[in-house]
């Protein structure tokens, strides 16, 4: 493996930003295997995402613009992907770990029959091995996993580990030859229910809420609020998500997304083992508990006994001070 | 319509695991082998398409998993599952991803199926990796994500989850979709299915039964395991009591701008 391709994953030409700390560490172990980064960036506004990509290190950046691929699921990118990998030789190629980049790497690695590291935290570079780092068993132990018999690898990296670094690389644009197939699952309608904020999996600071909230309003008064203070996301236990008082994608834990935020704060939440799973690679965790006796307390750096109705919105305007 | 159900037998997601630190391998003692819990959201929405479509509708069952693991596949076929079909041998220890997806998909094209359903990942390894891969190596339509599904007239049509809402996609059968739990409520096995499991078929499919033209377990793997770690344990911080509201943000501002974070 010499290159390095990282898979772009964009809304109408906006990439996610996991998709730039693909690109920037793509450049990185490029660099250290002796071959080049590229960049794949595929659908509507694909040529507005590549102008932005221009600011990232990558060698040459791969452009399918067309909306009417937006009306496909999944294979566009797929085909795409592998047209560049085919054309690049034995390769490394990086996808976000998000639903999207989950489903395009596992099925190119089914199409190149190739290795897949999934929720990569780092990625090692001895000579010409390639091995990732992955926590395991909720965080329990941390594997590494060196890429064997097979010309490539896929890595599924973890969004908000590696670093996005802003510095324009050789940029060159090359053009994707269109498939031309008609692709067998069709996308009817996408429905936006909610304004586009930053998920759990992507915040650097993560404001989460348990049953101690009683209810389904704090989560979006007190904790929305302080989690838009800290340029965080609102995350939500099992219990609060299971009583239906805000979505799956907000759960943190076992049945739910598994987070490395540099700071987590955890409202209400006991911190029971299914919980923890999910949030103990975090930098920092603050938990606020009327009860001091909580799980939590063992493995939380901060916790504060109290009312969390009183102490959130004052925190939220001590935060806006602080900032000021 | 055939539907085949994948699944996982994991260890039991509430205990708390632990790694021997000599052999790095989990102790498995106390830990109970479980369904895996994603895996229940995907046999429910199988049964509740058996009970739309009627007869004529069937939910196989498939694992691939130590024959030791048969009484925790009869708890699916409580659930109401017809029956299943075990790939067994220990020629497939030690396969990755790729190796568990390929021989995954050479034994389910060998069971044959109109519909997959599966979870959307697994408790203990969480990779979320092997429904697509599954897909791609079956060469039918991959639908992820699901907290929604239909299917009528040989056409599977659902809503996948974004991180925004919601897409609604569709498909030809045969396709193999994955569920997440926001698609239903898995119900418990009743006494009656219970009893009924006992009787339910359960198929031990060896490997050579397969024909694969290349090799999986440990040998085959396109990853290997090169070092294992275990994480450094997270101490017990400080417990402050807060007198009121501002007193606790207070405490937690200071501490906030001595880690820098603020």
């Amino acid at each position: 493996m010499n290159d390095v391709i990282a898979f772009i994953e964009h809304t109408a030409g906006t990439p996610r930003r996991v998709s730039l700390e693909g690109a920037t560490k793509a450049k990185d172990l490029a660099t250290k295997l002796g071959g080049k980064a590229h960049a794949v960036v595929v659908g509507g506004g694909a040529s507005a995402a590549a102008e932005i990509l221009k600011g990232y290190p990558v060698d040459k950046i791969h452009v399918l613009d067309d909306a009417a691929l937006d009306g496909f699921l999944i294979d566009p990118a797929v085909d795409a992907l592998e047209s560049v990998a085919r054309a690049a030789g034995p390769a490394l190629i990086l996808v976000p770990n998000t639903m999207t980049g989950r489903d395009v790497g596992s099925r190119l690695a089914a199409r190149l029959d190739a290795g897949m590291n999934a929720d990569a935290t780092d990625i090692l570079v001895n000579g010409t091995t390639v091995a990732c780092v992955s926590p395991k068993l909720g965080g329990l132990t941390i594997t590494t996993c060196a890429f064997k018999n097979s010309d490539y690898g896929i890595v599924a990296i973890r969004p908000n580990v590696f670093a996005a670094q802003a510095q324009a690389g050789a940029g060159e644009i090359v053009a994707i030859a269109p498939s031309g197939k008609t692709y067998a699952i069709v996308v009817e309608e996408t429905i936006n229910e909610a304004a586009a904020e930053l998920g759990v999996e992507e915040a650097s600071v993560v404001v989460s809420g348990g049953r101690g909230l009683g209810g389904p309003e704090p989560f979006k008064t007190i904790l929305k609020d302080l989690a838009d203070e800290l340029g965080g996301a609102v995350g939500a236990s099992r219990a609060a998500v299971d009583a239906g008082w805000i979505g799956h994608g907000h759960q943190v834990g076992q049945t739910g997304k598994t987070i490395s935020p540099n700071l987590y704060i955890a409202v209400g939440i006991s911190g029971a083992i299914q919980h923890k799973v999910g949030m103990r690679t975090a930098s920092t965790i603050v938990a606020i508990n009327k009860d001091g006796g909580v799980p939590i307390a063992d493995f939380a750096d901060l916790l504060v006994v109290g009312d969390a109705f009183a102490i959130v919105p004052e925190l939220t305007r001590a935060v806006r001070s602080a900032k000021a | 319509m055939k539907i085949v159900v994948t699944v996982k037998l994991v260890p039991d997601t509430s205990a708390d695991k632990r790694i021997d630190p000599a052999t790095k391998r989990l102790v498995r003692g106390g830990v109970e082998t479980v369904l895996n819990p994603f895996d229940e959201y995907a046999i429910e929405a199988a049964l509740q398409l058996k009970e739309k479509l009627g007869e004529g509708t069937t939910v196989t069952i498939f694992t691939m998993a130590p024959e030791t693991g048969k009484e925790i596949v009869r708890k699916a076929l409580a659930m109401g599952a017809d029956d299943a079909v075990m790939l067994s041998d220990p020629a497939l220890v030690g396969s990755d991803i790729w190796g568990t997806s390929y021989a995954m998909a050479a034994a389910l094209k060998k069971i044959g199926f109109d519909l997959i359903i599966t979870g959307t990942q697994s408790t203990d390894s969480i990779s979320g990796d092997v429904p697509g891969m599954l897909a791609e190596y079956l060469g039918v339509p991959g639908l992820t994500y699901l907290r929604k599904l239909d299917v009528e007239g040989g056409k599977i049509r659902g809503q996948r989850e974004t991180d925004t809402g919601y897409q609604t996609v569709s498909a030809a059968t045969p396709a193999l979709v994955s569920v997440t739990k926001s698609i239903n409520e898995p119900r418990y096995p009743s006494l009656k299915g219970i009893m009924g499991a006992k009787k339910k078929t359960i198929v031990v499919m060896p490997l050579a039964e397969l024909g694969l033209t290349r090799s999986v377990g440990t040998d085959g793997a396109k990853t290997e395991l090169t070092d294992l770690a275990t994480p450094p344990v997270r101490g017990k911080g400080q417990v402050v009591n807060a007198a009121d509201g501002t007193d606790g943000a207070r405490i937690i501002v200071e501490f906030l701008k001595e880690k820098k974070l603020l």
